[in-house]
């Protein structure tokens, strides 16, 4: 019952917006309903926790720790998201940009985008999980392209195409394990959910399921902005209001890769560790070299934090191509740290983007001086980006590294972290343009309001603590870590 | 192969086809144009009229270009004795004609193809603009429908497990089930794609133009006259008779001759007549209705019967 | 009775996907893609009265109508007002398109016939044939340059996927076959709005002309 709560909330809030419109306090209710999401999705996690899976009515919808988890992460992000959407709405109605229809279209979409997202993790049957990504994917397209400028046409056309691609290469990655489940026993209306598939995991023809995993890494790996089908994600995420460029690479990404990690663990079971961990780790190596020779010649910020994000996937890869319970469990905060990071750095980019003008890294100059909140902000959340203590991401990377060492993959982690360095250097170099010397003696700029900073300085502060006391997320995290690792 | 067929018929046999194959090519072409003629309201000359050219054609004068070398004179001899053997050893009127062993469908095929080099080196040899554009409109033609035409053999031949011709067909008259399969509806679709691109008929040419641009075929033979035009006009007429009969009797088998009397050989040769007229006048019927493709398009066509042909192959050696 | 007609079926639903890289009007490319739904509706349709399947053959009725009507018509709308009527320039040329076509026909024959043998079923030694319109699929959407090509060569891809998956297990699961074909309508209809509002912003437009974003 709670789930299917935690489910509708998103649709309430999006269903008032549908109808009233985006007026007064309506905007305010869908976040509220949003933090409902978050509330239930806590206390959903701290009983699973507690006292073991919690179950959906018709067995339709399941809560392990790892799906409570990502409804976690979901709920805090959405919440974050939601909040500033409002300032970025209200900015382009003042603008003129938008209109009020494309401002409630937008309200509508971002709700069901949720909905979807919440789905996919608390789905009980893969197949179910399937659908609900490739919802999200048909309606973040016009989300993308909200702006409906030249770039931002191309960039949904280029995202709808290859995610599309993508997705149906993962179906019948689907197929072929529903077909490897069909052989080795399975009845046919719940061979397709997951307890069902761990069940019979050792009885599947392991080549096929070799196959079908390989679609399933392939297409999924599509959403996840894995090289080498990555070539949507710096368009996709750059042309895209910030509040949706931070729900995609916050958490869309994310919740692609928790499809993996769902195959994996039965991929895992059947054919031992060796094949995924084979793809996994091309997957991860190719994604931070892609990150790693873009970065520098990076032009826009917008684009530069896309990139991040690649990096960012390819170092989960890499976690759980390790594949022990301690990696995954780093893989998870990682996730946790990554999704908290990202949207407030696309956030606080949003916020640059609509008082400078421009997305351009040298078109921003002076951004401490100046603005010194949302220069601080933007410079803190590179710091915690790029894997710096005190922020979780740094012993989210450590914890990985240890695990990769652990499991042979040893050669892997020293190349992730030649390509960190690379990065780290890259990065430095646009944000120092950015936030660093003196503001002109003419320039004067109006603060961003505190509603609007709160929420981006309570998600870095929130990402710092988890940073020095993971102890609340311990038992979760191992949890989760559990589900998948047997 | 041939066993059990006494060797004085067998011989008769390959005679009756291959003089049947001469005199009935130009009355095929004749009942093609008279069909035409008769649609768009017109009387048209008479059937036997080609035959008639070919006899004022033999009389008349031979011209050479200046340039032109023994190549030139010799193309038509090739083109004619290339056909010949064709028309020879193909199950046409009766199942086991002489040399029915050797006639392996790659060997005629191969025939089929130096008939088409023979007249295309013989353009080429004459130095003239025309020439050479013929030549190369045909090669760029041939080079896609020869494979289309030799694989939907291929797939026709693999349900009956041998590529000898003559034995295709006996097999297929045992098994009519055969005709059924989607393979066969493949292969005849391509099959009848390449025989109207091999013999430049409409929609890829128009064996009636008078305007050299437009022309592929005739361009080839602009400057052929009196008896090498004689053989150039017989040698095409020939071909497409010759392809039609065994498209005809590929595919609808019954009727051929099965065995060696005289009774089996007239109604092998009633029926081949049969088959061959009808599908003649449905080919013209069906040229009435279409126009002429633009050249560039016509690869496309051919390369679209290239594909039906190869998936005709794949689903006979996949479906059984 | 039950296999010949099977084997018409799949074989029109390859024969569609041909079609698709032969012709270049608009309007044909339109029809093939409604003659391929239509077909693939007739394979399931065919499995389920074989194997007395109720929920199969809804699924039959419900894919016949969304992929044979539903789409074809969304796709006319789509590209109604341009003035696009013929692909005029594909990246690769129609003949080399046929025989890449050929070639892709064969490869997804000799690679995938393992699965047909696995799956043990009459139905399971066809489905190479998916495998095949998907490859073909495949090779229209990044061969071609106009979007209505891409589109076309998106639902080839999603109808060879679903025609692997009808052959190999009869379909998944009713619900989540009905979700799929929902979903692939729905981002038909997403791709036809913004066909739409880009055909607005460029006019006539080439992919090519799709470059703004770049590194």
């Amino acid at each position: 019952m709670v789930l299917v709560l935690i489910l509708l909330l998103p649709l309430i809030g999006g269903g008032a917006v549908a109808l009233k419109g985006w007026t007064g306090s309506v905007p305010w209710l869908a976040v509220a309903s949003n933090g409902g999401a978050l509330a239930l999705g806590i206390w959903t996690a701290i009983r699973v926790v507690n006292r073991g899976t919690v179950a959906g009515p018709g067995g339709f919808l399941r809560a392990d720790a790892l799906s409570a988890f990502m409804v976690v992460v979901i709920g805090l992000v959405a919440v974050l998201a939601s909040w500033l959407g409002i300032r970025v709405i209200a900015t382009e109605l003042a603008e003129g940009s938008c209109n009020h229809r494309r401002a409630t279209t937008y309200g509508v979409l971002v709700q069901a985008f949720l909905a979807a997202m919440l789905l996919a993790v608390l789905a009980a049957n893969v197949g179910v999980l399937w659908v609900a990504v490739e919802a999200t994917t048909v309606v973040t397209t016009f989300l993308v392209g909200h702006r409906r400028t030249k770039g931002a046409l191309e960039a949904s056309w280029k995202y709808i195409m290859i995610c599309s691609v993508g997705i149906a290469l993962a179906f019948l990655g689907t197929v072929l394990v529903y077909l490897c489940a069909l052989h080795a026993g399975g009845h046919s209306a719940g061979a397709l959910n997951w307890t069902s598939l761990m069940a019979h995991a050792r009885h599947f023809n392991p080549a096929v399921l070799r196959l079908g995993f390989a679609l399933i890494v392939l297409g999924y790996g599509t959403k996840v902005g894995l090289a080498p089908t990555h070539s949507w994600l710096p368009d996709a995420h750059s042309q895209a209001p910030a509040p949706i460029s931070a729900l995609m690479s916050g958490v869309l990404l994310t919740v692609a890769f928790y499809a993996i990690l769902r195959f994996k663990a039965v991929a895992d079971l059947a054919l031992g560790p060796g094949f995924s961990r084979v793809l996994l780790v091309i997957a991860a190596l190719l994604s931070l070299a892609v990150a790693a020779s873009l970065l520098l010649a990076q032009h826009d910020y917008k684009r530069m934090l896309a990139y991040s994000s690649i990096e960012h996937m390819g170092l989960i890869a890499l976690g759980a191509a390790a594949g022990t319970p301690l990696a995954i469990a780093a893989v998870l905060l990682h996730i946790l740290g990554h999704g908290l990071t990202k949207s407030v750095l696309f956030l606080t980019s949003g916020e640059i983007m609509a008082t400078e003008g421009t997305s351009r890294i040298d078109g921003v100059r002076a951004l401490l001086s100046r603005r010194p909140v949302i220069g601080g902000l933007f410079g803190a959340g590179l710091v915690a980006v790029l894997g710096l203590p005190p922020f979780s991401l740094f012993s989210s990377e450590l914890l990985m590294a240890r695990a990769e060492f652990n499991a042979g993959l040893g050669w892997a982690a020293m190349v992730a972290m030649g390509a960190m360095v690379v990065i780290f250097v890259a990065v430095v170099r646009h944000a120092r343009g950015m936030l660093l010397g003196p503001a002109g003696p003419s320039e004067t700029c109006a603060a961003s309001p505190a509603w609007v900073a709160a929420p981006l300085v309570g998600g870095l502060v929130l990402c710092g603590l988890i940073g020095l006391f993971a102890w609340p997320l311990t038992d979760l995290l191992h949890a989760a870590a559990h589900v998948v690792t047997r | 192969m041939t066993e059990g067929w006494p060797v004085l018929s067998v011989v008769a046999i390959s005679l009756l086809q291959v003089i049947g194959v001469a005199v009935g090519g130009p009355l095929l072409v004749g009942l093609m144009r008279k069909t035409r003629c008769r649609l768009e309201g017109r009387l048209g000359p008479p059937i036997r009229q080609p035959l008639l050219d070919l006899r004022k054609l033999i009389r008349r004068e031979r011209t050479q270009p200046e340039h032109a070398s023994w190549v030139f004179s010799v193309a038509p001899l090739v083109f004619v004795s290339a056909t010949i053997p064709i028309a020879a050893i193909s199950p046409l009127v009766a199942t086991h004609p002489a040399f029915a062993s050797a006639a392996d469908l790659f060997a005629i095929v191969f025939l089929l193809l130096l008939g088409s080099v023979a007249i295309a080196l013989g353009a080429l040899d004459t130095g003239t603009a025309f020439g050479g554009m013929g030549a190369s409109r045909a090669i760029t033609i041939g080079a896609l429908s020869e494979p289309a035409l030799l694989v939907a053999v291929i797939a026709l031949s693999v349900p009956a497990r041998t590529s000898n011709v003559p034995a295709i067909v006996t097999r297929s008259l045992a098994h009519p089930v055969w005709l059924a399969t989607p393979q066969r509806l493949l292969a005849l679709v391509a099959f009848l794609i390449v025989i109207v691109a091999e013999s430049g008929r409409l929609p890829v040419d128009n064996p009636g133009t008078h305007l050299e641009l437009t022309m592929i075929h005739e361009a080839m033979t602009l400057e052929y006259s009196g008896s090498d035009l004689a053989l150039v006009k017989a040698g095409a007429s020939m071909r497409f008779a010759v392809l039609l009969t065994l498209f005809a009797n590929l595919f609808v088998p019954w009727g051929i001759a099965t065995a060696a009397g005289a009774g089996h050989l007239a109604l092998g040769l009633v029926s081949t007549v049969a088959k061959v007229a009808i599908l003649g006048v449905g080919l013209s019927t069906f040229e009435v209705a279409v126009a002429k493709l633009r050249l560039f398009r016509v690869p496309e066509l051919v390369a679209g019967a290239f594909v039906l042909s190869v998936l005709a192959v794949v689903s006979a050696l996949v479906v059984p | 009775m039950f296999s010949p007609t099977l084997t018409f079926a799949t074989g029109a639903v390859l024969v569609c996907a041909i079609g698709a890289v032969w012709m270049t009007s608009v309007r044909s490319l339109i029809r093939m893609v409604s003659i391929q739904g239509l077909a693939l509706g007739l394979v399931a349709l065919i499995l389920g009265i074989h194997q007395g399947d109720g929920g199969l053959i809804a699924t039959a009725a419900v894919v016949a109508v969304i992929k044979g009507f539903v789409m074809p018509f969304l796709l006319g709308r789509a590209t109604a007002g341009g003035s696009l009527v013929r692909e005029t320039r594909p990246l690769v040329n129609v003949p080399a398109s046929l025989v890449i076509a050929a070639l892709l026909i064969v490869l997804a024959f000799a690679t995938t016939r393992g699965i047909g043998r696995f799956v043990g079923t009459a139905a399971g030694r066809l489905v190479p044939v998916g495998v095949a319109t998907l490859l073909i699929g495949f090779f229209v959407l990044v061969a071609r340059r106009r979007p209505i090509s891409q589109m076309v060569g998106l639902l080839l891809v999603d109808n060879g996927i679903a025609l692997v998956a009808f052959l190999c297990t009869a379909g998944v699961p009713f619900l989540i076959e009905i979700g799929a074909t929902l979903d692939v309508l729905l981002g038909v209809s997403v791709l036809m709005v913004l066909a739409q509002r880009l055909a607005g912003e460029l006019g006539d437009f080439d992919l090519d002309a799709l470059q703004e974003l770049h590194d």
